[in-house]
């Protein structure tokens, strides 16, 4: 029973951190069909701020949070304007789905190096949002950062949802995903929309990356495991559906706690992979995910 | 005879005669130990860029598992060597890419349900899967994060200087036939209707071709050449750590290839020199190396698609026809 609950208070725990960086890429995969690589070194410029402000200058959490989502949206959105915007006008000569996965992976290697070089590789400390803990269940504790974690993930993620559907912006992004050329023409103001789509996921990712900074460290490496982590979660939920990453990212958090309580730490990722590939080959497009075009 | 092996003109295979006869000689007049390394480490690059190559530009399928068969192609043929000290190392450096082959056929069969996106994705999970579990040893195969024991190697009683001569040699050939390898499959059967599947999936089956079958081929041949180049980097640097599989080394490979053009027979020859070059010259640098190998792939991929190699095919047929509109204007 004890280790029951374990598994599911942190699998929760977990699924809110995941869903919360792979519905960026979701989002983005969705609207603009470009699978972000970039969206792991969101994560290291979130925990970087959360380190800068909160460690160095004893800045209030929120604080720390809103600054990691305006640098994120910031980088996210020039990561767009020099990865994506110059092949726009030729998306239909190049494999776009293709070529956009090595413009943003190579944004994101020049990330990881930049910060590298400016940082150093030593890990950095990032404190909690808000200390102590909480005993749920014999035995079974979790902190009040995790609470938090899954507050924030689970309120941002509603909060992107409403946007979406209930705004002008959210109406447009939507309307791109359907039908590009159709937006286009009802005077969509499509190349102000990518790049602001993509400061948006990337916003989210760069939250995240605070809270994780927590969990771990902040390094330029540490956006590598979020990035493996939301690409399990975006393929297991059919890239570009919204509601299918949700249920993945609770699958898989629940998933790896499993594992890590009852296999051990070690073997949890091969195991997600391994689950990866059959759910692949049984599922070519993911548990939500449909072959037709637009799905948010 | 269409292709790269068509468009050799007596000219042509001059000059690559003579570029092969220089390369030949280059270790006798060249002998510092640093550089050489530097070198013979990049023929082993090479060697799985033109594997990783013929499946990702020529077949077109977005593999990124070919690092998880170049390993499995190291430790097959470590394992031979440790183990079975009775088979020769070539032999056993060729059953280690036997053995990846075999693996690459496996993996080609649930890639090839897939589409796009999806297909990169599966094989970077494989790719995922095959380090994370050479990281944890089973069984005490893999030397996990300290690196496969040291195995002897093929040249490993020789001094230094001929000792990367020889392993110079020996990869040299090894490149200038897989290069003539490729480019004959280019303009084989196989090769046109890798081609065709690759840029006309629906009308190529409905020809009569199957797409599936043609390219659990290309598979089979990339993976067997991908897994000597395991198997080569082993005997050569007599280890192989998981670090070899990682990201950085597949960023950096990756950049190689689109750097030189995807799909060529000489732009993996082109793009593993240049970022060769770049690294060495920034070896003291690594934050700065990685980031402008980054903004290098950049600007490749948006400004000069087609890499170096169609740059340069660009240029060339440019020339070639306004020398020939010179020619009418005067004649």
């Amino acid at each position: 029973m004890t280790d029951i609950v374990a598994i599911i208070v942190s699998g929760l725990v977990y699924g809110s951190i995941y869903g919360l960086v792979a519905i960026g890429m979701t989002l983005i995969y969705g609207t603009l069909r470009i699978l972000d690589m970039s969206q792991g070194s969101m994560v290291v410029i979130g925990g970087y701020v959360g380190w800068w402000a909160l460690t160095e200058n004893g800045f209030n959490p929120i604080v720390a949070l809103v600054l990691a989502f305006a640098a994120a949206f910031v980088v996210g959105t020039g990561s767009e304007l020099i990865s994506v915007q110059p092949l726009l006008k030729r998306r239909h000569e190049v494999d776009f789905e293709m070529v956009t996965f090595i413009t943003t992976f190579a944004v994101g290697i020049m990330i990881t190096n930049i910060s590298l070089q400016h940082f150093g590789p030593e890990q950095r400390d990032v404190p909690s949002i808000i200390g102590g803990n909480l005993e749920i269940y014999h035995g079974v504790s979790i902190t009040y950062h995790e609470i938090a974690m899954a507050v924030t993930s689970v309120i941002l993620m509603a909060a992107l949802g409403l946007f979406l559907a209930r705004t002008r912006w959210g109406f447009a992004i939507r309307a791109v995903a359907q039908d590009l050329t159709a937006a286009r023409s009802l005077g969509v103001p499509v190349n102000r929309l990518y790049p602001m789509t993509m400061g948006l996921a990337s916003a989210l990712a760069g939250v995240g990356g605070v809270f994780l900074g927590a969990l771990y460290f902040a390094s330029p490496t540490a956006g590598d495991l979020p990035l493996l982590q939301a690409l399990i979660v975006v393929v297991l939920g059919g890239l570009g559906s919204l509601t299918g990453t949700l249920y993945a990212a609770y699958l898989v958090g629940l998933m790896q706690a499993f594992c890590e309580v009852k296999i051990g730490t070690t073997w949890t990722l091969p195991i997600l992979y391994t689950a990866i590939l059959i759910i692949l080959i049984i599922r070519p497009y993911g548990l939500k995910g449909s072959p037709t075009e637009a799905r948010l | 005879v269409t292709g790269a092996l068509g468009q050799l003109t007596i000219g042509r295979w001059m000059a690559i005669i003579i570029a092969c006869a220089l390369a030949a000689v280059f270790p006798l007049v060249y002998t510092d130990p640093y550089y050489m390394t530097i070198i013979v480490t990049a023929e082993v690059i090479l060697i799985l860029n033109i594997s990783w190559n013929f499946v990702l530009g020529m077949a077109g399928v977005w593999n990124f598992g070919q690092l998880a068969i170049y390993a499995l192609g190291a430790y097959g043929a470590g394992w031979l060597m440790l183990h079975e000290t009775w088979i020769p190392t070539m032999v056993a450096i060729a059953l280690g890419g036997v053995f990846a082959a075999v693996i690459s056929v496996l993996l080609a069969f649930p890639t090839l349900r897939l589409f796009g996106i999806y297909t990169s994705l599966l094989t970077f999970s494989f790719a995922q899967v095959v380090q994370y579990v050479a990281l944890n040893n089973p069984k005490n195969l893999t030397g996990g994060s300290y690196g496969f024991p040291t195995v002897p190697g093929v040249f490993s009683t020789a001094s230094q200087e001929s000792y990367l001569r020889a392993y110079y040699w020996l990869f040299a050939v090894v490149i200038v036939v897989a290069c003539f390898f490729v480019a004959w499959l280019q303009q084989s059967h196989l090769g046109i209707a890798l081609r065709s599947v690759r840029d006309a999936p629906g009308y190529t089956a409905a020809r009569g071709v199957n797409p599936r079958s043609v390219r659990v081929v290309a598979f089979g041949l990339s993976g067997f050449l991908a897994g000597v180049a395991g198997g080569f980097y082993l005997a050569f640097e007599q280890s192989f750590t998981t670090s070899q599989m990682g990201l950085t080394p597949m960023s950096i490979y990756v950049t190689m290839l689109v750097i030189g053009g995807l799909g060529t027979v000489f732009g993996p020859l082109i793009g593993t020199a240049i970022v060769t070059v770049i690294q060495t010259i920034l070896i003291d640098y690594p934050g700065w190396q990685l980031t402008i190998l980054g903004a290098t792939l950049l600007v490749i991929v948006i400004f000069v698609p087609g890499g170096i190699v169609g740059l340069i095919s660009r240029i060339n047929s440019r020339l070639t026809s306004w020398v020939a509109e010179g020619n009418r204007q005067s004649g």
